[in-house]
């Protein structure tokens, strides 16, 4: 009796399948790269709870990961500056196509699909002109490369889809990097970040730029929640004792809040970096984690209070999850947080990667 | 048998005990270096009013006098040398689109007056300024004829004054206001404790052992296929090798300060040091060919077994735990 994984796999290559979707992996809710305790990098499926789903080999550490919004396939980017990243089949666990960057192109580990599957959207390094861009590959041709525009910026780094057909948001976190000089910040006294709205044809239609006192924090990640809002992540690039605020909120009308506890001593406990940033799915809660402060804090998101903090050793990734938020670990925790409480603490001998990411219709951003 | 006795040795050690006195690291590490950075700086600007010819041996002893006074505190990239972009207008490099000789090239052929006064001065791209725009206005061929005579000397000069100012900024930062914030940690917002203040030396110690390997070693060697020895740290002056050395004087300094001497990870930078020794090649021109890369990769894995030891053995005496996330966060 074979498993119903290479069942599958023998359906799709006699062609007598295909339409595949995510339910015929197990119906993951989420996506995560991890590094196993025998040291291999995998790509784990979620379930809503936080159980492995599906679990598929990688050649080496991944960042984050794009999933289709229909189909089970994900595309894992090599963490920056890596020039390659493989679409894998969920069903099978194999590589159907790959990427490879352009000349004078790297990734920086974040891409997203259109809303109907057919385009994959990757931000780039256009490394001698010192300039960010947007790579679209056609996904029926295999993924193969037919445009790309500029992104709005220097150092595009997460990119995500808004509602309403209103385009792609891009976090140009403004730090210009060389491959010659591996992660080397080239331009901290002249960095500009911003975040760009630009539509599937490469026009920009917004731009949000933050007052000069906060040039040298580093827009870096986005959350996006149904009514078109978008929260951003920041990484402060400017004196260790300073301690701005490191996550921003960009409403549908416009408006921009910066979000900050009260203390001194919480907005310390961040160490000037955020690591990702998720809405409830309900919008009133905004949350961003910490792995260098070991902690996520969570916001109200209208009146930008801050609500609760949680002390998770490494947290990084945080997605929204039913009445709150699933937060994961480099130590192996999956934390299910909700109306302000921890519900449930899974741990795996897993170490979660940097970001958990959702799929597209499960959760907050919705279908665009 | 020497060498079974050392792993024996090493196995058996406890993690390395920290030194707790971050204030007297304060007092004969930091402020050391700076002052001496801030004095070499204003004798290299005086002696360039005298004499700005690129050839004069005064103006390059006391160019390689200042120089050697940066790289001994380039390690300690925080505080006082970040306000303001301080140590970015000291040096900047690498600079993998060659923004320096750009910015230089574009002053000279404008003989744009941005140079006649220092507050104008440093409106300038931190690529056309300091040490290493320096070091193509006094070394690089292409430079030493480049317009005017008059205007290549005001232009010296220039640099000069903005280096000294920024060094003497920097110094006096670190008297007036953070050398106090480090050795009363606990007492303020920035070091809420002396773990605090240790954790921020640690990291300064480990990003500039990083930066040797990685940049200073890593840029020129390239990869085996593709050496580059034109991508070597200062090689119009030949200090690419020196660069090193003092770095890893540097940092050996600042490692026994905060180890209490502990000799196993001394011994790790002796070692390195020796190795650099049999280099002999000042400005890593001999990594195109076979004998001589190797030299310096093997001067490179030295490098990094200090970098494994101090992350190891002293991050783990400090409570750093090498996170998978916090470590290595994008």
């Amino acid at each position: 009796m074979p498993d119903r994984r290479s069942f599958l796999a023998g359906l799709v290559a006699t062609g007598l399948c295909p339409k595949a979707s995510w339910a015929d992996v197990g119906s993951p809710r989420y996506l995560s790269a991890a590094k196993r305790p025998d040291g291999a990098y995998v790509l784990c499926g979620l379930s809503a709870e936080g159980a492995i789903v599906f679990e598929i080999l990688l050649a080496g550490r991944g960042h984050a990961a794009a999933a289709h919004p229909t189909r089970p396939l994900a595309v894992a980017f090599a963490r920056r500056p890596g020039t390659f990243a493989v679409v894998l089949d969920c069903t099978t666990g194999l590589e159907t196509a790959q990427l490879s960057a352009p000349k004078g192109r790297h990734f920086y580990g974040h891409g997203t699909f259109s809303s109907d599957g057919g385009l994959l959207f990757t931000t780039e390094n256009d490394y001698e002109a010192a300039r960010g861009v947007i790579g679209v590959w056609d996904v029926q041709a295999g993924f193969q490369r037919i445009d790309e525009f500029p992104s709005g910026g220097i150092g595009p780094h997460d990119i995500k889809l808004l509602p309403d057909s209103r385009g792609l948001v891009v976090a140009n976190g403004g730090i210009e990097t060389h491959p010659e000089t591996g992660r080397a910040k080239l331009n901290i006294p002249s960095m500009r970040p911003n975040l760009s709205i630009v539509d599937v044809n490469g026009h920009q239609t917004g731009i949000c730029e933050l007052d000069p006192e906060f040039r040298k924090n580093s827009i870096r990640h986005l959350a996006v929640n149904k009514a078109g809002d978008v929260a951003f992540a920041m990484q402060w690039q400017g004196d260790v004792s300073d301690h701005p605020p490191l996550l921003g909120k960009w409403s549908v009308e416009g408006h921009v809040d910066l979000l900050s506890p009260s203390t001194p001593q919480q907005r310390a406990s961040m160490h000037g970096y955020a690591g990702s940033v998720a809405f409830s799915s309900d919008l009133t809660q905004v949350a961003i984690t910490s792995p260098r402060g070991g902690r996520a804090l969570v916001f109200d998101s209208e009146s930008g209070e801050l609500l609760f903090e949680t002390v998770v050793p490494d947290a990084c990734g945080i997605a929204d999850h039913e009445r709150g938020f699933v937060l994961t670990s480099g130590n192996g925790k999956i934390c299910i947080y909700a109306d302000r409480h921890p519900q449930r603490t899974t741990m795996h001998e897993r170490a979660w990667d940097n970001h958990l990411v959702e799929l597209a219709g499960a959760g907050s951003a919705g279908s665009a | 048998m020497l060498k079974p006795t050392i792993l024996c040795l090493s196995l058996s050690l406890p993690s390395i005990a920290i030194a707790q006195d971050v204030g007297s690291i304060v007092d004969t590490h930091i402020l050391p270096g700076y002052q001496s950075l801030a004095a070499k700086t204003q004798i290299l600007s005086t002696t360039a009013q005298q004499e700005c010819t690129p050839s004069s041996a005064t103006l390059q002893s006391a160019y390689h006098d200042a120089f050697d006074a940066w790289v001994s505190v380039s390690h300690l990239r925080f505080g006082p040398s970040e306000t303001e972009d301080r140590a970015f207008a000291l040096a900047f490099w690498p600079d993998p689109r060659g923004s320096t000789p750009k910015t230089l090239a574009g002053l000279i052929a404008d003989a744009d007056p941005v140079i006649e006064t220092s507050e104008a001065f440093r409106t300038v791209s931190v690529a056309g300024r300091g040490f290493y725009a320096l070091e193509f206005l006094l070394f690089d061929p292409a430079f030493v004829d480049m317009g005017s005579p008059e205007y290549r000397c005001a232009l010296i000069q220039a640099v000069l004054t903005d280096i000294a100012d920024n060094s003497a900024a920097i110094l006096e930062d670190w008297t007036d206001r953070y050398a106090d914030l480090m050795r009363n940690a606990g007492e303020n917002g920035t070091y809420r404790s002396e773990e605090e203040a240790l954790r921020q030396l640690f990291t300064a110690l480990s990003t500039g052992l990083e930066f040797t390997s990685s940049a200073r070693l890593g840029r020129p060697l390239g990869t085996f296929d593709r050496p580059k020895p034109k991508r070597a740290e200062a090689r119009r002056s030949e200090r690419s090798l020196r660069h090193v050395v003092l770095s890893l004087e540097a940092t050996r300094a600042l490692a026994d300060l905060m180890s209490d001497e502990n000799p196993e990870l001394d011994a790790a930078f002796v070692k390195a040091l020796k190795r650099a020794e049999t280099v002999d090649d000042p400005s890593f021109s001999g990594v195109a060919e076979l004998q001589g890369r190797l030299r310096v990769e093997v001067l490179q894995q030295q490098v990094d077994l200090i970098r494994q030891k101090v992350a190891e053995d002293l991050g783990t005496s400090l409570g750093i735990a090498a996170g998978f996330n916090s470590l290595d966060g994008d």
